[in-house]
């Protein structure tokens, strides 16, 4: 059963070798050519190099590596205690607390956003779309700064305004 | 029929009992065990036709007639059923990682998965999760393996003492617990989100965790090297703690404590 099988298949793979017009060399020869023949996709099956190449690093950069993280995480850290503060006092009292948290808070949506553009949209495998939404991304950072500077100096401030919406 | 034969024998030579008629009446007869079928359901999925959809064909065994483990059913299908199934096994006591694959949602090695012994339920049998498979149950590790080459999953020191062990304390060893035993299945790179978006550049759980291993060891004198090839965006901080790889190995290990480490060593270099 199983040696017919084999010997079907053998056959299948000699026809489709001829038909390719190569000549009956072993299959995973011409597996590891038609490999180096074919354009590399990121994420797709053929991988960069022979099978017994390691894969490469990125360039190392501590501001995208260990920097970002630690910022990161620092920045989620002080979130905490910045939130509880605001509770405690009133945003009209120390307008400057009111306007660190409000930064803190829309970089530390940035840096999330970011962090999600990178895993689902990176211009590795978006040249397009990646770029064209992390600037859209900046451009929204941006923005949500200026408004929060306006609102804050010329207008009640975000913790007040939070408190009267939980009030109201 | 057994049973006529060895009374016909006994018959025959009533003084003596031969060793033929070894008296098959005398000895208990085995309870028979009732018939307890088992649907299997397994992905199939053949590259002599790949322009036929992959598809889940479905055994159904009796689970009496079969070992406990999904491994003897898997082997049992092969032998007895179907013989073009195609799975990887070699050593069925969890040690060697081939059998790794989705049984029931989970990421396991088929040797060491009970059987669930429901037979109203169904046990569905897929390949790892997210990767490239050459036939049924064979999934394409290249990559894996590649990645695994990258991060140099060997001892590297220049001034190896000669002529002697290379001694390290009891302290020192301990560090490497949980890490070393790792048997590279790929169960824990394969259930990670991350891994499955960014396969080609995140190293994943496993690679990650052997990357460590390294640089926890007192031996290793590159430790410095080792780290600064992990300062980029993609290789470790891929990462976001999701815990799939610890959950699902089928070791016992925790890959995601070894990244941790890693990530608040980086910081604290």
């Amino acid at each position: 059963m199983s040696s017919t099988l084999v010997a079907r298949s053998l056959v299948n793979r000699n026809i489709a070798s001829a038909v390719v017009g190569k000549s009956l060399r072993p299959l995973a020869v011409q597996v590891r050519k038609s490999h180096s023949d074919a354009a590399y996709v990121p994420g797709g099956p053929i991988y960069k190099g022979t099978v017994n190449d390691p894969t490469t690093f990125p360039p190392p950069s501590r501001i995208h590596g260990s920097y970002h993280w630690a910022f990161e995480r620092l920045l989620s850290a002080a979130l905490v205690p910045m939130t509880a503060a605001t509770f405690v006092t009133s945003g009209t009292n120390y307008p400057l607390l009111d306007g660190i948290l409000g930064i803190s808070l829309i970089v530390h949506s940035h840096i999330g956003f970011d962090c999600v553009l990178a895993d689902y949209l990176h211009k590795r495998k978006f040249p397009v779309l990646g770029p064209a939404s992390s600037w859209a991304l900046r451009a929204a950072t941006v923005g949500a700064l200026v408004g929060v500077y306006q609102f804050n100096t010329n207008d009640i401030g975000l913790t007040e305004l939070i408190a009267k919406v939980w009030t109201a | 029929m057994q049973s006529l034969v060895a009374r016909s024998a006994l018959k025959r030579t009533p003084a003596v009992r031969t060793f033929a008629s070894s008296a098959a009446r005398l000895q208990a007869t085995p309870s028979e065990k009732p018939v307890l079928n088992k649907e299997f359901k397994i992905y199939r999925w053949n590259p002599d036709t790949p322009a036929e959809k992959p598809t889940l064909q479905s055994y159904t065994l009796d689970l009496n007639q079969c070992g406990p483990m999904v491994l003897d059913a898997l082997i049992k299908i092969k032998n007895e059923m179907d013989p073009t199934l195609t799975f990887r096994r070699s050593c069925r006591e969890g040690i060697c990682g081939s059998c790794a694959m989705n049984i029931n949602g989970q990421n396991t090695l088929a040797c060491l998965c009970r059987i669930d012994r429901n037979p109203s339920k169904d046990s569905k049998i897929y390949p790892l999760p997210h990767m490239y498979i050459v036939k049924d149950l064979v999934p394409d590790l290249t990559l894996f393996y590649k990645q695994y080459k990258s991060i140099e999953p060997y001892l590297k020191n220049d001034n190896v003492p000669e002529g002697r062990e290379f001694l390290q304390s009891v302290e020192d060893r301990k560090k490497l617990d949980g890490m070393y035993e790792c048997i590279l299945c790929a169960c824990c790179s394969t259930s990670c989100p991350s891994y499955w978006w960014n396969q080609d550049e995140y190293l994943g759980p496993a690679t990650l965790m052997a990357a460590y291993r390294w640089m926890a060891d007192s031996r290793d004198a590159y430790k410095a090297q080792r780290m600064e090839r992990l300062q980029n965006e993609m290789s470790l901080y891929r990462c976001h703690t999701i815990f799939n790889c610890a959950r699902t190995c089928p070791k016992g290990l925790n890959p995601a404590q070894a990244i941790a480490k890693i990530k608040l060593e980086l910081a604290a270099d």
